[in-house]
């Protein structure tokens, strides 16, 4: 863009960004406008680009989950179970993942689902002008990064997940905090819907704003909870099971509507969805190992180090030269927060990927605002923005 | 025997769907270029309706060079429940691009969320997609030279060079040698001397 603003004819041309505190991350939408009505979109990504797929390519196995982790910075783990279980398949390993291990995978995924809701949630509304629910929801947010960062070491990038099962068992404290937030949660989600809800003025803001039908949805092909807003219940938990989600009874929240409003819904009742499956887990946990039991993969426990040899060798050979993994490609599909986050990978036989392709639920479901925002008002581009909640992180990796 | 800690393939003459241990996550095909566009539009009438992904992979030593990998998923295009979507069937579709005729078709008409991601690897592989409406670079600036996510693009670039020197000199101007002044430093200069008495041996 030469400028910022440009004058054709009966429209005029004006960039929305990078900078502008709407977008999340950095975003440019060039809007062509005839008076207040949206008659032309298009966006420019790309400012975020960190090359992290290429830098991946140069890390070993269990090394690569680090910046994958920093993709969608705010469901870390969401990527890090993703990009896991891809090299589990190519292991060969994926039935001997301990049970204990593949349950808190469960947990920590649907917890950072909650939290990574709380942030879409709390910056939504701030863009249209509620204050007040984001302290609410960043209240259950902390509560959840509280949570990971006592198993995990961090708060926002734990890199709890491993290659084989996680990192370490839960610590001491950990269920007593957990079963603190699952008590507390439902009376915060009471709190959050009736702020915004039935609010006159969030209804006017977001009822029929940046419709999708399902068509174009599947052409778009958005995924997550901006496809169920519009109808399709479509679910990798469901449709493709991992980690055994089969186990675990919760339901597809889905809406027919397809605006801003529906998408709003459904993410509310995903959390809750979300916290059903975090409570069934919790009753569910039974005490076993958390690691895979191959010294191959998982370095045998520290403390053996000084007593056996064969644990100094299998130590040193995982630290300093990583494992191999044989020759192949495969794609795997998580659900995200924000829809069907795929890593595609392929492997050489080497001890690094030689392929990391994500799949960026992001990149797609942002993509088509170029449609709806057409005939939409000015004002209403943050909203759209907001419900389709991008990460630019991911957008751009 | 190949086995983990013993690979039988160099990694850039590498075809991954030949050597792939039996992984269940798609029906995979590979096509022709020239039968390419013919397949996705079957493929999308028998309800393969969403376009998931494209994405490429570079292997160098190996003919053609570059793969390009679709991944298609059949979804119903209405209001559907959990029971409606079921398990729905997903292809892995891939396409040899030679390396001294790096084009393909563009399917940016067929699905619309093409765009971005064949604009993606046009910036970061340099393959050519004809008939795109608006191929230019997505991720890196406009005026980048390369396709980063090439084989033999470095993982970094050469060194930077170092900060130009200002014009004027950059010399003190106190002579070298010149003992230090002012305050601060007689001061200093008092400690030190006081110091280095009391080490004398008395």
């Amino acid at each position: 863009m030469s400028s910022l603003v440009e004058r054709t004819g009966n429209t005029m041309t004006l960039s929305l960004g990078p900078q502008h505190p709407s977008s999340h991350g950095v975003l440019q939408v060039v809007v062509e406008v005839s008076g207040e009505v949206i008659e032309k979109a298009d966006m420019e990504i790309g400012y975020l680009h960190t090359g992290i797929e290429k830098s991946a390519e140069n890390l070993f196995w269990t090394q690569a989950s680090t910046v994958i982790e920093r993709m969608d910075y705010l469901s870390p783990l969401s990527n890090a179970l993703c990009y896991t279980l891809a090299v589990e398949q190519l292991l060969g390993i994926t039935d001997r993942i301990p049970e204990r291990a593949q349950q808190i995978r469960i947990l920590m995924c649907e917890l950072t689902r909650v939290a990574s809701h709380c942030v879409w949630l709390g910056t939504h509304a701030i863009d249209i002008g509620a204050i007040s629910n984001f302290w609410y929801a960043f209240d259950i947010r902390e509560n959840i990064l509280d949570l990971l960062e006592s198993a995990g070491g961090a708060r926002m990038h734990p890199n709890y997940l491993r290659i084989g099962g996680v990192n370490g068992d839960l610590p001491s404290g950990f269920i007593e905090l957990l079963d603190a937030l699952i008590a507390k949660f439902p009376g915060r989600m009471r709190e959050l819907r009736t702020i915004l809800q039935n609010n006159p003025i969030w209804r006017d803001r977001t009822i029929d704003i940046g419709i999708i039908t399902p068509e174009d949805a599947v052409r778009w092909s958005l995924t997550g909870p901006t496809l169920r807003a519009s109808g399709v219940a479509y679910d990798v938990r469901k449709a493709f099971p991992y980690s055994g989600y089969q186990n675990y009874d919760f339901d597809v929240p889905t809406r027919t509507e397809g605006d801003a409003y529906a998408r709003f819904l459904v993410r509310l009742d995903e959390m809750d969805e979300a916290m059903r499956i975090v409570d069934q887990v919790r009753k569910a946990l039974k005490p076993g190992p958390v690691m895979i039991d191959d010294t191959k993969l998982a370095a045998p426990p520290k403390e053996t180090i000084a007593l056996s040899m064969e644990a100094l060798i299998h130590h040193f050979k995982i630290v300093s030269e990583g494992f191999r993994v044989p020759p192949g490609d495969v794609y795997q599909a998580v659900e995200g927060p924000r829809g069907e986050l795929g890593y595609y990978l392929v492997s050489d036989g080497n001890n690094r990927p030689y392929r990391v392709r994500t799949r960026p639920p992001s990149l797609y479901n942002l993509q088509a605002l170029k449609q709806i925002a057409i005939g939409n008002l000015i004002a209403d581009v943050v909203v759209m923005i907001g419900s389709l909640d991008p990460v630019f992180g991911e957008v751009d990796r | 025997m190949p086995s983990p800690q013993n690979p039988t393939v160099g990694g850039t003459a590498l075809d991954p769907t030949s050597l792939r241990p039996p992984i269940d996550d798609a029906e995979i095909e590979r096509v022709e270029r020239d039968a390419l566009r013919d397949r996705l539009v079957g493929l999308r009438s028998q309800g393969m309706a969403m376009l998931l992904d494209v994405g490429a992979a570079d292997y160098p030593q190996r003919e053609p060079r570059f793969d390009v990998v679709y991944h298609l998923l059949a979804i119903p295009t209405k209001v559907a429940s959990v029971a409606e979507v079921g398990k729905p069937r997903r292809v892995r579709l891939l396409v040899g691009v030679p390396a001294d005729d790096t084009t393909l078709p563009s399917v940016a008409d067929l699905w619309a969320s093409a765009d971005w991601a064949e604009r993606e690897i046009f910036d970061l592989f340099g393959i050519t997609f004809t008939g795109h409406p608006n191929l230019r670079r997505i991720q890196m600036p406009d005026d980048w030279e390369g396709a980063p996510l090439r084989k033999d693009y470095p993982l970094r670039g050469p060194a930077r060079e170092k900060t130009p020197r200002p014009a004027f000199p950059l010399k003190s101007n106190v002579p070298a040698g010149t003992p230090p002044s002012g305050k601060v430093a007689e001061a200093l200069q008092r400690q030190i001397a006081k110091a280095r008495n009391q080490e004398k041996p008395s």
